[in-house]
């Protein structure tokens, strides 16, 4: 075993915890039934110790190492900062490609613009292309420690990228557009820790609420009695800030966003304030909304009436549009051409 | 007298007629009397028919009204109450039939701020239903989709555009309708295939479910046989090429050739799926493949 594997290795099973790392590993499959037996995962650092012997014993390589990191990161996406883009205009055939043509013309595009760099693709039961690029450049071979993960859909216009340095992208980009017969990417303006929530949002497969003629379960759930007399008062009212806010942001388990940025260039105004107001350009600030799960908190506020109906479209088109970075000039909402796109 | 019969005899002659004519008269205005009393009978009649008509469409109206606010009312004073009732039934019916059309099959409602409508589509896949899904879609000034929970892969946008949606939105709900049943039907046969089969191998398949590997071994000559299902048709729930492969021996087909060969694919799929046809005496599974 070389010492980048041993590193990459050694740096992994730190990374799995403790309580998952026999599952991992029984995954990964690739220890004999004699060396599952000795190892003791009951003790952390040994067991650690005892896997880097084992592995050096079965004399893994890097191709062995990097299916381990990629197992992990598959059933635990949510470590880093992931970016949505939109592949946009596609091809007449953009719709019946397969994953072999995918995964062949992806690798050797990728190739063509980078000479040392290691791909490794893999499907998921969920119909995902994981990709995983370990970048070096024209003297360095790749490294290993700072892998870029994308995730991919076929058949689908959106990319998920955890992971990516600005000088990587058009590289990523180029090769993505080629091979999965689009024209042309874009950044989505869609971030979040959870990649399962910023693709659900995009790929519609939350629990969206629509106007109905029957008689809404919303009510229903939300039936709570107290003063008959005002609750009758109040319930038509609540009962339509629930609706409205249901059709805004869905039902159910939404989407766990952690925040939402606008970027605001506007003018300032405010009569208080005439030296502000008077000045010619833009006052620049950026607003940020931030929690634990930002479209539950959205849509509470919209139910509990501290936000006012119908909601205003800087809020609803987070979910409406998928994104969560905005850029608003005097014209309105404006579409952000500069994404921050930084390395985690 | 002589002077008066010499001085006009031709006066007196039609004096004479005008009198014989006015002594044939009377008879004559008698019929005509009779005949006018008979017509203002029937226009009664008629009038009297018309008021009942407006009494039994003032009822039916009112039946109506009181059924289509879900009250049950029955009106026991009239004996035709019972006849009544039917015939509001059926004018409901037929106005429903009526705005069914309209609308084109698709249930449509208005959304809550009044400015669009909601449209949903269903989908079915062999009698049982499967997901629905919802487009909220802007009136004016063009018609426009605001909102709505179409799977990306369903290209929803070229859709609209192809089939000109601001002129015909039957069209495009049609063909959006097929895309989403084609997609659930696939989806459901996947879902069967898995579940009936375990034994068979779904080697690849994609969101879309538009390909679909299969791998499976003949049971008595133990036979590894790698079956390739290509729908490149979206808006069909059955595949366009069946290919498959067996020990270096290979048979592909279209489905543009005659729909009597044993190698339609339209067999293949319900071979897989259902028991019944492969009890069919044309076509038998293990046959088929050499």
């Amino acid at each position: 075993m070389d010492d980048p594997s041993q590193r990459l290795l050694r740096r992994l099973l730190r990374r799995i915890p403790a309580g998952n790392l026999k599952t991992t590993l029984e995954k990964w499959g690739r220890l004999t039934a004699a060396q599952w037996r000795t190892i003791d995962f009951t003790q952390t650092k040994s067991s650690i110790v005892q896997m880097l012997a084992f592995c050096a014993e079965n004399e893994f390589t890097m191709k062995h190492i990097t299916e381990l990191e990629m197992m992990y990161v598959i059933d635990n996406p949510n470590k880093g900062m992931w970016y949505a883009f939109q592949l946009i205009d596609p091809e007449a055939d953009s719709q019946s490609l397969e994953l072999t043509q995918f995964k062949e013309q992806f690798k050797s595009h990728l190739c063509e613009l980078v000479r040392n760099v290691s791909v490794k693709i893999k499907k998921h039961t969920d119909e995902a292309v994981w990709i995983r690029i370990a970048w070096g450049d024209s003297y360095s071979r790749p490294n290993h420690l700072k892998p870029t993960y994308i995730v991919h859909h076929l058949q689908t216009p959106y990319v998920f990228v955890t992971g990516l340095s600005p000088k990587q992208r058009p590289l990523v980009s180029q090769a993505l557009v080629l091979s999965s017969r689009y024209h042309a990417i874009k950044a989505a303006n869609l971030s979040g820790r959870n990649l399962t929530a910023i693709r659900d949002l995009l790929m519609k497969q939350y629990q969206q609420v629509f106007p109905t003629r029957f008689p809404s379960p919303l009510s229903e759930r939300n039936q709570s009695v107290s003063n008959p007399q005002i609750e009758r008062e109040h319930a038509g009212h609540k009962e339509n800030r629930l609706q409205m806010a249901s059709e805004t942001f869905g039902d159910g388990m939404l989407p766990q966003l952690q925040s939402s940025v606008y970027k605001l260039e506007t003018k300032f105004r405010d009569r208080a304030n005439q030296t502000m107001t008077e000045r010619e350009e833009p006052f620049k600030c950026v607003v940020k909304f931030a929690s634990t799960n930002l479209l539950e908190s959205l849509k509470l506020c919209v139910s509990s009436g501290i936000a006012s109906t119908p909601v205003t479209p800087l809020l609803s088109s987070i979910p409406l549009k998928g994104r969560n970075y905005f850029v608003i000039t005097d014209n309105g909402p404006a579409p952000s051409s500069q994404m921050p796109l930084s390395q985690n | 007298m002589e002077g008066l019969s010499s001085k006009g005899v031709l006066s007196h002659l039609s004096v004479l007629a005008v009198q014989t004519k006015s002594r044939r008269n009377p008879p004559q205005q008698s019929t005509r009397v009779k005949e006018l009393k008979a017509e203002a009978e029937a226009l009664m009649m008629r009038r009297e028919q018309l008021k009942a008509e407006i009494q039994t469409h003032k009822s039916l109206q009112r039946m109506r009204l009181s059924m289509d606010k879900g009250e049950e009312e029955m009106d026991e004073d009239s004996e035709n109450s019972q006849l009544l009732q039917l015939m509001a039934k059926h004018s409901q019916l037929k106005d429903l039939l009526y705005a069914h059309h309209l609308i084109g099959g698709y249930d449509i409602i208005k959304t809550s701020l009044g400015k669009g409508v909601c449209v949903s589509v269903t989908t079915a896949y062999e009698g049982v239903y499967l997901d629905t899904y919802n487009l909220e879609i802007d009136l004016k000034p063009v018609l426009r989709i605001t909102r709505h929970n179409v799977p990306p892969f369903i290209p929803l946008n070229e859709l609209a555009e192809q089939n000109n949606i601001q002129t015909n939105i039957k069209a495009f709900l049609d063909v959006l309708s097929q895309h989403l049943n084609a997609h659930a039907g696939r989806k459901q046969q996947l879902k069967l295939v898995k579940e009936r089969f375990p034994s068979v191998d779904v080697m690849e398949s994609n969101v879309l479910c538009s390909i679909l590997v299969l791998m499976f071994t003949v049971p008595r000559q133990k036979t590894a046989v790698l079956c390739t299902l290509n729908y490149s048709d979206h808006t069909r729930c059955l595949p366009t090429t069946v290919h498959i492969q067996c020990e270096g021996r290979t048979v592909s087909t279209d489905n543009q050739g005659p729909p009597s060969t044993v190698y339609n694919p339209r067999l293949c799929v319900m071979s897989m799926l259902s028991i019944r046809t492969l009890k069919h005496n044309k076509f038998k599974c293990p046959s088929f493949i050499y």
